[in-house]
């Protein structure tokens, strides 16, 4: 890393030789301790990373020649119906497994706050997390189940007088998206419940004493004092919800397959099938790369905002 | 899944067909053994002389050495792993080294396998033009003369040939069939009984007033999958509705890719539209988008659907879920007297350019197309016609149901109506054209003419690749 | 906290309601896990006569004691040495500050935005090309790689909060960098450490797409990749195909109500610190 032992020398204060010597040593010892897992993310990410850039200029099938495309990948992403369809279901994604487990955590977390500090909080804690801990795998196969044409879901609906509107919500073009989403929420709310939680028990008691000497209900409390000390475990759990959103495969895999028609084709599963079915590695490259800079693009304002915000 | 004839085909896409065409030349002379002109490489020469050292005078066989056989079967399905069972039995130095998987996975991970470091043996082919130009498969000539399958039937081979032109039907042979499948329409007999079914329809108008009766008596017409992981399984009446009203062979032409071969024909518009009739009568389940093809059988073993189009392979499962319950016909034509036609197509397997006891598969192959035994496991388990030589006679079914699609394929042969699958035509056809717009239809979302259109736009899209 | 008592009840209702909706999954495949194997349970029923055997019968179809070896080894293979290069790059970044530092730590916390399908495709090509495609190696050395972002900044962020006390005066002693770490900052990092490496197990016990991608013979996958193909073999037997399921999850759950604690503050910590 050439780079970076000029910038080491650059740094160095002057004159005092022998410190300067051990400061260079120390720099070199450092570096000797990020290499490893400097090398294996090099490899194994970075490296990949640039190559996904690189095949997605290319027309490829993974074993003939390639042949240079310029930005032709590209175009067919940003304009074939089908492929933009996935970015977009992709964005409808995120309602579900990030606008609603933040908005439905924030809520829980400030009843668990202030009614359940005890016993039974520490229990919703608990199990409201379970669902992030299994395989993603397991979550759709079990909703799979659930909301199948003879599942629970529709058992319940049924026996509260909503016969009428049962059917096989994974398979229903209006519903099969939402579906996903059901999955994706219960999956991520507690992540968001419980992180939230502990954000709250640092907001400062006296802020909600005095608000409540002011006479302040729990909607005002929540509105003025809960969600603006929190911006900052907000922007986390918006950061991490939509990247699960955005980079969904594994529940759609499972449980959509991308289906029906493409109502619940996501980034993911369309890269998958193009790049090890269709076999046109440059395609698939090429909406990998648009999906890597889609979520920077959400992220990074995100990120900006709540650190801007906390701390 | 159902996927097992009916989706075939992994990456059927002439990418490049110039270039990629040069290099699988060079490929298969250079390492995947016999080209057209049956040069054997050297990798099969040190498989041979290595494995097989009495090979030359015996001809390829299993030899008497220890050998263990890497294969790759489809999950769901008995029949091969019966077969190696009963292999073993025979040449006790022969053991298996199996790996399953689902077909939907096979069709995505084949290409790897026979590209990677431990080739296999045997495996279930999805599909076979791509998996040839990129000289993945090994050429098989040389073992039609050694074990004189040139002498079998020539129409049992020609779906496994493909030419130097990449189109199927002629050419080197690269895969081998385990049996030959028939699809046709599988029926409830109590249920038919119940709508007064007493013999099968002779036309498709019969066969659609029997729809209509069913639904009026409260049945569920046809029992059918046409979710995502299994593909849509309404190609099957989609396709033997045009059989019905149009040849088959401009559908066979479509599927073996014939220059300017289309799907989108007027008799298969009308074939469409009574698809399309069918799915607002509600003859389908309406949960058919979510149905995967186990689910669709179980639910029909249930008593769930007075039809269900499928092929002769699920024989075993029907046998056992209803027994005498379940009856079969083929589709029926048109017109009264109409010829007969039906979606039928090997079991496909096939040996990796580099596997390293070739012989011993190829053994295996023969085995299985003339072994007393093996004939018996195929048509008990596997449900369809075994093949080979013509003088070998069918062994007898255990199960009825299967001695009914025998004869039906018997029927099927004489009119010369076989048809490969339409849902075979390209490697991503069935998973980026078929599934998705027959889901559309179900859903509302689509209509006839619009789904061959899609499906056609999809088909030359890939083909200009 | 003074609460009025009617949003207490409202409060605890709310709470009850949504701990029950998040468990009746599992206690419908639990209940539909125990039915005879081959029926079609529908809903949430205890079933008339329990088929605890199911859970064995789904061990052995399953090949349950190879995927636990494969899934044991690859966890085992992964977690050790993605903790001890993601403690010292974090020591380096975090307590020594070497030059660069901070770009470097943007560099993986860029990689924590990184979804995995942004590189599976090269990833399939670059392990056909090094020629461990179809072993467990292929799983291991990605996941090791893509658990630098986080593991990184994990442990960056405890060695930035060590007060820097403890560092001079084992300096003054004449330490040595390495014994700097390896005998003072290591045995003090020990929580991070191990909340680290319970995250770390959990998720590579639940990685799925590179075990799709990069393996295909289901009993060299982790249990997720595994129960993919499980799911395909036997999704017409549904109590069996649950009993299968449990049993897959039933390691991470088990994690986790033992370590609870530490799962939890370090998946909330790592997302909040830095």
């Amino acid at each position: 890393m050439p780079g970076a032992r000029a910038e080491a020398i650059d740094r160095r204060p002057s004159r005092r030789i022998p410190w300067v010597q051990g400061i260079r040593r120390q720099t070199f010892v450092g570096w000797l301790f990020v290499l490893p897992a400097l090398l294996f993310y090099a490899v194994f990410v970075l490296q990949p990373l640039a190559l996904t850039v690189q095949y997605s200029l290319y027309r490829w099938d993974g074993f003939g020649p390639a042949t240079w495309v310029g930005l032709a990948n590209y175009v067919s992403v940003l304009s074939e119906p089908k492929l933009l369809e996935t970015l977009f279901n992709a964005f409808r994604l995120v309602l579900f497994f990030s606008l609603i487990p933040v908005a439905l955590g924030l809520v829980t977390a400030s009843v668990i706050h202030r009614v359940a500090t005890g016993r039974l909080g520490a229990v919703s804690r608990t199990v409201l997390f379970l669902p992030q801990v299994i395989p993603l795998v397991a979550a759709g196969i079990i909703w799979g189940r659930l909301l199948s044409l003879s599942g629970l879901v529709n058992q319940a609906l049924a026996a509260i007088g909503l016969g009428d509107v049962t059917r096989a919500w994974l398979g229903d073009f209006d519903t099969a998206l939402p579906a996903v989403g059901i999955i994706g929420i219960w999956v991520l709310l507690g992540f968001c419940t419980v992180l939230l939680v502990t954000g709250m028990t640092k907001i400062d008691a006296g802020l909600y004493e005095s608000a409540r000497l002011d006479g302040a209900g729990w909607f005002q409390e929540f509105r003025a004092i809960t969600v603006p000390s929190l911006r900052y475990e907000i922007g986390v759990c918006l950061t991490v919800t939509i990247i699960a959103a955005l980079a969904a495969f594994d529940i759609v895999y499972v449980s959509t397959g991308g289906g029906p028609g493409n109502a619940t084709a996501v980034p993911g599963i369309q890269i998958y099938i193009i790049a090890f079915l269709e076999r046109q590695v440059g395609l698939a490259s090429a909406l990998a790369v648009v999906l890597v800079i889609l979520v920077l693009l959400v992220i990074l304002p995100i990120q900006r905002l709540s650190r801007e915000a906390g701390r | 899944m159902l996927t097992v004839r009916f989706q075939s085909a992994l990456a059927e896409r002439p990418a490049a067909r110039l270039s990629v065409l040069t290099l699988a030349t060079i490929l298969v002379t250079a390492c995947a053994g016999p080209g057209p002109v049956s040069t054997p490489s050297p990798a099969a020469t040190v498989a041979q002389a290595s494995s097989v050292p009495s090979a030359v005078a015996s001809g390829p066989s299993c030899g008497t050495d220890p050998v263990k056989l890497n294969a790759y079967f489809e999950t769901g399905f008995d029949l091969p792993f019966k077969l190696s069972e009963e292999f073993t039995k025979q040449y006790p130095n022969v053991t298996w080294d199996i790996k399953q998987d689902q077909f939907t996975n096979l069709m995505s991970s084949t290409p790897r396998l026979l590209a990677g470091d431990n080739p296999p043996d045997l495996i279930r082919l999805p599909s076979m033009v791509t998996l040839v130009k990129d000289g993945l498969l090994k050429n098989l000539d040389d073992y039609v003369t050694a074990f004189g399958w040139d002498k079998f039937p020539p129409a049992q081979l020609a779906q496994n040939r493909v030419g130097s032109d990449g189109v199927r039907g002629s050419g080197s042979l690269y895969a081998a069939g385990l049996n030959y499948s028939l699809t046709g329409v599988f029926y409830n007999k109590k249920l038919a009984q119940q709508i007064g079914m007493t013999e099968p329809p002779k036309t498709v108008a019969e066969f659609e007033g029997l729809l209509a009766k069913a639904k009026t008596a409260g049945l569920l017409p046809i029992m059918a999958w046409n979710a995502t992981a299994s593909g849509g399984g309404l190609a099957f009446p989609l396709q033997n509705l045009m059989a019905a009203f149009g040849p088959t062979q401009p559908i066979n032409d479509w599927i073996f890719q014939k220059a300017a071969a289309t799907i989108d024909t007027p008799t298969n518009l009308v074939a469409a539209q009574h698809l399309q009739q069918w799915v607002e009568a509600a003859y389908f389940p309406k949960d058919v988008n979510a149905i995967e093809y186990t689910d669709a059988n179980a639910r029909f073993g249930k008593d769930e659907g007075v039809f269900m189009f499928n092929g002769d392979w699920q024989n075993a499962v029907y046998d056992k879920d209803m027994s005498t319950n379940v009856g079969f016909f083929v589709f029926p034509p048109g017109q009264a007297g109409g010829s007969l036609a039906a979606m039928s197509a090997p079991l496909t397997y096939g040996i990796a350019a580099k596997a390293k006891n070739a012989d011993c598969a190829a053994f295996f192959f023969n085995w299985v197309a003339t072994n007393e035994k093996a004939r018996q496991i195929d048509v008990a388990v596997g449900g369809s016609n075994p093949g080979g030589p013509p003088d070998l006679a069918v062994p007898q079914a255990t199960a009825p149901v299967t001695n009914e699609t025998l004869a039906a394929g018997a029927q099927v042969a004489k009119d010369n109506g076989a048809m490969d699958f339409i849902a075979n035509a390209t490697g991503s056809i069935f998973a980026q054209g078929w599934t998705p717009e027959l889901q559309k239809l179900v859903g509302g979302k689509q209509d006839a003419a619009g789904l061959l259109k899609a499906v056609q736009a999809e088909y030359a899209k890939e083909l200009a690749r | 906290m003074r609460v009025a008592r009617r949003e207490l009840y409202a409060g605890r209702a709310l709470l009850v309601a949504l701990v029950a909706v998040t468990i009746l999954p599992f206690l419908s495949i639990f209940t539909t896990a125990l039915y005879p194997s081959g029926s079609v349970p529908s809903g949430l029923s205890w079933p008339a006569n329990p088929q605890w055997g199911n859970f064995i019968e789904a061990f052995k179809v399953a090949n349950m004691t190879s995927l636990l070896t494969s899934s044991v080894f690859i966890v085992a293979a992964v977690v050790p040495l993605a903790l001890v290069i993601s403690t010292m790059a974090g020591f380096a970044i975090g307590l020594l500050r070497i030059p660069g530092a901070r770009l470097l730590l943007l560099l993986f916390v860029f990689g924590l935005t990184l979804p995995f399908e942004g590189i599976i495709t090269p990833l399939y090509f670059l392990a056909r090309q090094i020629g461990i495609l179809n072993t467990r190696v292929a799983i291991v050395l990605p996941l090791i790689g893509l658990f630098m972002p986080f593991a990184v900044f994990w442990m960056r962020a405890h060695f930035v909060n060590m007060p820097e006390e403890i560092t001079e005066a084992a300096r003054v002693d004449g330490a040595s960098t390495w014994d700097l770490f390896w005998r003072i900052h290591v045995p003090l990092a020990r929580p991070p450490i191990a909340s680290l490496g319970i995250l770390m197990s959990v998720w590579a016990w639940n990685q799925f797409l590179l075990a799709l991608v990069l393996v295909e013979d289901p009993a060299q996958r982790t249990m997720a990749g595994a129960l993919g193909a499980f799911q395909g073999h036997y999704a017409t037997d549904i109590p069996l195909l649950c009993a299968g399921t449990i049993l897959i999850l039933l390691p991470t759950l088990v994690v986790f109500i033992l370590f609870q604690r530490q799962v939890i503050a370090a998946l909330l910590q790592g997302s909040v610190k830095g």
